[in-house]
């Protein structure tokens, strides 16, 4: 109990901290201090077995709705402030229907905040992941153009966000899932704007609007909730049955689709990548996004077998497959990464949405790895933005010369996401013997399978297109540089890394003990690899063949573009699909 | 006695490679080199000075053989069909790699047309796996060859694999990963001597590979599948005299317009 209070207020005490403290090293183990703290407690909370339960005292629950109504009025004055009509409209909604379900609010005996198994898993992901990249922030910070205070500031945010999380993980109650949910819009929409030039306060505002569509429907979910069952606790609405049941657990799957980006609410998560990188890792590792698949995951027991819960297997799937075409036209590096975030969240929600014990775990899985490989991916695109001045891919040609050790981590990642023996590949083999066992009993799940297998190898295809970019190489006969990266960099990045193999290595054994053979292999060649170098120096080098050409070459990409007609075809489609959602839970 | 073909698995590629060259000489009504032609070359080649780019694409061309010959040695084992495709696609994403990790123009276009043969063949080989799943309630390659022929309940997805063997032995119309008249190889070019043999008998291996896929239409009849292999054999080198090169997206739309709903549509019939 004392723990998990300490999760959620040991962020906003290091915060206050970081705020105060005018000095640098103080900021270092300030956020070090609190990650170390974080991570040692999610641990701990892991490793036991009871469930949780909390009360909240009255003055607790009034203070809550008071922080919640002045929320919603900050983002109406934003509204104005900015001339945003959507927020304003979308804020004006929310108040008058936040009002009508706090005047209904039935009396409950069941606890508002339960921590369970999942929430328990949501803490490992939250704070070990968050941490690191917080502590690697405090050095981000250093090269950016900003005044001492905003910088701490900056970090601050990233603490309370982690806060804002453990929170929200843990919350049975809907009303009290709602305040948090617009904490986290709050949260990230404070810090997409953080640089505060027209281009990210516009990317801010649609962050905004988009998100608050999310917390409509979760408004609209819990009064479904009261007018059918008369309560607003998560944990009661799950062993009810009939009704309004399924239209009630289809909102919040929708507030879930727009939380994880899907299609055709990708234009905020993408706009997020005007903000300092941190930012980004922290939104589409450990935090906001990851609410997507976790609210699917704990509604699973009511959607199993539905057609919400269909609908929703469906779009995550189909999402998976249209996200990763469509970044293969991006030359962003960010963006790229962005989309395959948004593609992996709609597997995640997709095998979530399926409900069986085995795709549930593996949902669980995917979430833990993506959020260590993209954690890592993105702190590296920081480092290569800091360091070596490119954010394109175009920019990045031949990178592997002048920056070996952070090609050497992006190259990590992509590994890790799509080649056995890391752990997210792993998720999506299982994945695949997991449907198909399936199909039998549910036929469509074969459009899942199918949505399964191209994804995977379009993710394939544009991850080793931005490895072409930077892998482009000259011979042996030009020598590189090495490359000098600062601690404060280097440091998350290898913990990431080893965190990463430690993870895969540890799933692999609860799967099945005879793929671990899979791990000796590349072991076998990374140890082997300097007498295998060395082995080569006894063959001449040569220069590559060029044709006779003398023109210069970096490295061919291959681009996918949408036509206009397809693309307005593909949001369209998507959009009427997450109609449908509420419609199938409506009439179901 | 699985060791002993894992050992001779080169060997018998070679001569798979060697018999194909004759076979399509006598198709062409020409003489052809002998048979054992592929490993007069390998001597040939082992003579040769071997020049290299950088040690890391030299080693990366020859993981990417050990690695097939790993994904034949558990095809042979009779391990479970999935984790087989996906090692043999770690296999080809080493030689990509090697490919990306020089800086020439025609190795670059040789691992771009790589990944989109493999985004046009991969869903394909996933599904005729699935198939088998449906028949026979496993993925292992030993539950798969003791039971009966399944080519009856799945002759839509043996269509559609024989339709992607083109693409990983190299074959007309779908040869553009290699497509030596346009880009001297692709990936191979910047290989030499030692390193290019190791080239040359990884294809040996992918022979092996979607052959061997061949072979499990026979079921635990040992007859209909070698009879299927030596068939699809024939009809790919066939269907290669007949035809030209297609474009790389061309090759990506045929594939995914005809074989994939052709797997589809089977699964779909298996399923109902």
């Amino acid at each position: 109990m004392e723990m998990v209070l300490l999760l959620v207020l040991l962020p906003v005490v290091a915060a206050l901290l970081l705020f105060l403290l005018p000095s640098e090293r103080l900021a270092y183990t300030v956020t070090g201090t609190a990650a170390g703290v974080l991570s040692a407690a999610a641990f701990l909370l892991y490793m036991t077995e009871t469930p949780l339960l909390f009360g909240l005292s009255r003055s607790a629950e009034l203070a809550i709705v008071a922080a919640d109504v002045i929320l919603l009025l900050y983002f109406v004055y934003q509204g104005v402030r900015f001339n945003a009509k959507a927020v304003t409209a979308l804020a004006v909604v929310q108040l008058l229907l936040y009002g009508w379900a706090e005047g209904m609010l039935p009396a409950s005996e069941a606890a508002p905040v339960i921590v369970d198994e999942l929430s328990r898993f949501m803490f490992l992901i939250i704070n070990v992941v968050g941490g690191v990249i917080a502590l690697y922030a405090v050095k981000y910070m250093e090269y950016e153009a900003a005044e001492p205070v905003r910088k701490r500031l900056f970090v601050a945010y990233l603490l309370i966000f982690l806060s804002v999380m453990n929170a929200i993980v843990i919350v049975n109650s809907l009303m009290l899932f709602f305040f948090l949910f617009e904490m986290t819009t709050l949260a990230s929409y404070l810090l997409i704007g953080f640089r505060g030039d027209a281009l990210s306060r516009e990317n801010a505002l649609r962050a905004l609007w988009m998100n608050q569509v999310g917390g409509v429907a979760i408004l609209l979910a819990a009064l479904t909730a009261i007018g059918g069952f008369g309560t607003v606790m998560v944990s009661e609405l799950l062993r009810a049955d009939g009704g309004a049941l399924l239209l009630a657990v289809a909102l919040l799957g929708m507030a879930a689709l727009v939380k994880g980006a899907s299609i055709p609410f990708d234009g905020w998560l993408i706009g997020a990548m005007v903000a300092p990188t941190p930012v980004s890792a922290m939104l589409h590792s450990a935090t906001m996004v990851k609410i997507a698949p976790f609210l699917i995951l704990k509604l699973s027991p009511a959607l199993a077998a539905t057609a919400p819960g269909g609908m929703i297997a469906l779009i995550g799937a189909s999402v998976f497959v249209a996200a990763s075409y469509l970044a293969l036209s991006r030359t962003l590096l960010k963006e790229i990464l962005g989309y395959s975030t948004i593609a992996l969240l709609g597997l995640m929600m997709s095998l979530a949405a399926i409900g069986s014990e085995e795709s549930r775990m593996l949902a669980m899985a995917l979430m833990l790895f993506h959020a260590l490989a993209k954690a890592l991916l993105f702190l590296t695109a920081g480092v290569i933005e800091k360091l070596h001045h490119a954010k394109e891919i175009t920019d990045m040609k031949g990178l592997v010369h002048r920056a070996p050790r952070s090609v050497f981590y992006m190259m990590f990642g992509f590994v890790s996401l799509t080649l056995p023996p890391f752990g997210l590949f792993m998720g999506k083999l299982f994945a695949i013997t997991s449907v198909a066992a399936l199909l039998r009993e549910h036929p469509w799940l074969l459009a899942v399978l199918l949505g399964i297998v191209v994804g995977s190898v379009l993710l394939v295809l544009l991850y080793f297109k931005v490895a072409s970019a930077l892998l482009a190489r000259p011979s042996d006969i030009v020598r590189g540089d090495g490359e000098e990266m600062p601690f404060g960099f280097s440091l998350p990045l290898l913990l990431l890394g080893v965190l990463t193999v430690t993870a895969a290595a540890g799933f692999i054994t609860i799967q099945s003990d005879g793929l671990l053979a899979l791990f000796a292999l590349p072991l076998l060649f990374v140890a082997l690899l300097p007498f295998l170098v060395r082995a080569m120096e006894r063959f001449d080098r040569t220069q590559p063949y060029h044709c006779g050409e003398k023109e210069g070459f970096d490295a061919a990409l291959v681009y996918f573009e949408l036509s206009a007609s397809a693309r307005r075809l593909l949001y369209g489609g998507f959009g009427a699909l997450f109609v449908l959602v509420a419609l199938s839970g409506a009439l179901s | 006695m699985s060791w002993v073909w894992i050992v001779l698995a080169p060997l018998l590629g070679g001569l798979l490679y060697g018999g194909e060259r004759v076979l399509r000489a006598r198709m062409q009504r020409r003489m052809g080199p002998p048979l054992l032609q592929p490993f007069y070359d390998m001597f040939k080649l082992m003579d040769k000075r071997t020049l290299i780019v950088h040690a890391a694409h030299a080693l990366l061309g020859a993981a990417h053989f050990f690695l097939l010959w790993l994904t034949v040695a558990a095809l042979f084992l009779g391990w479970n069909l999935l984790y087989i495709i996906f090692l043999h696609l770690f296999a080809t994403m080493t030689l990509v790699w090697a490919g990306y990790s020089v800086k020439s123009p025609y190795s670059h276009v040789g691992s771009n047309r790589e990944l989109l043969a493999l985004v046009a063949y991969e869903p394909v080989l996933i599904l005729v796996a699935v198939g088998f799943y449906l028949g026979t309630g496993s993925f292992e390659i030993t539950a798969i060859l003791r039971d009966q022929s399944l080519l009856l309940q799945m002759p839509l997805l043996f269509v559609a694999l024989l339709m992607i063997i083109p693409v990983k032995v190299k074959k007309s119309p779908f040869d553009v990963v290699e497509a030596h008249q346009e880009i001297v190889g692709g990936v191979e070019v910047e290989y030499s001597g030692l390193f290019y043999e190791f080239l040359y008998m990884a294809r040996f291996m992918e022979y092996l590979f979607v052959y061997s896929f061949v072979y499990l239409f026979g079921g635990g009849s040992h007859f209909l599948g070698a009879s299927l292999a030596v068939g699809a054999f024939f009809v790919v080198n066939l269907v290669d005299n007949a035809t030209a090169r297609v474009r790389p997206a061309e090759m990506v739309g045929i594939l995914y317009k005809i074989a994939l709903p052709l797997a589809l549509i089977n699964i779909i019939g298996m399923l109902l």
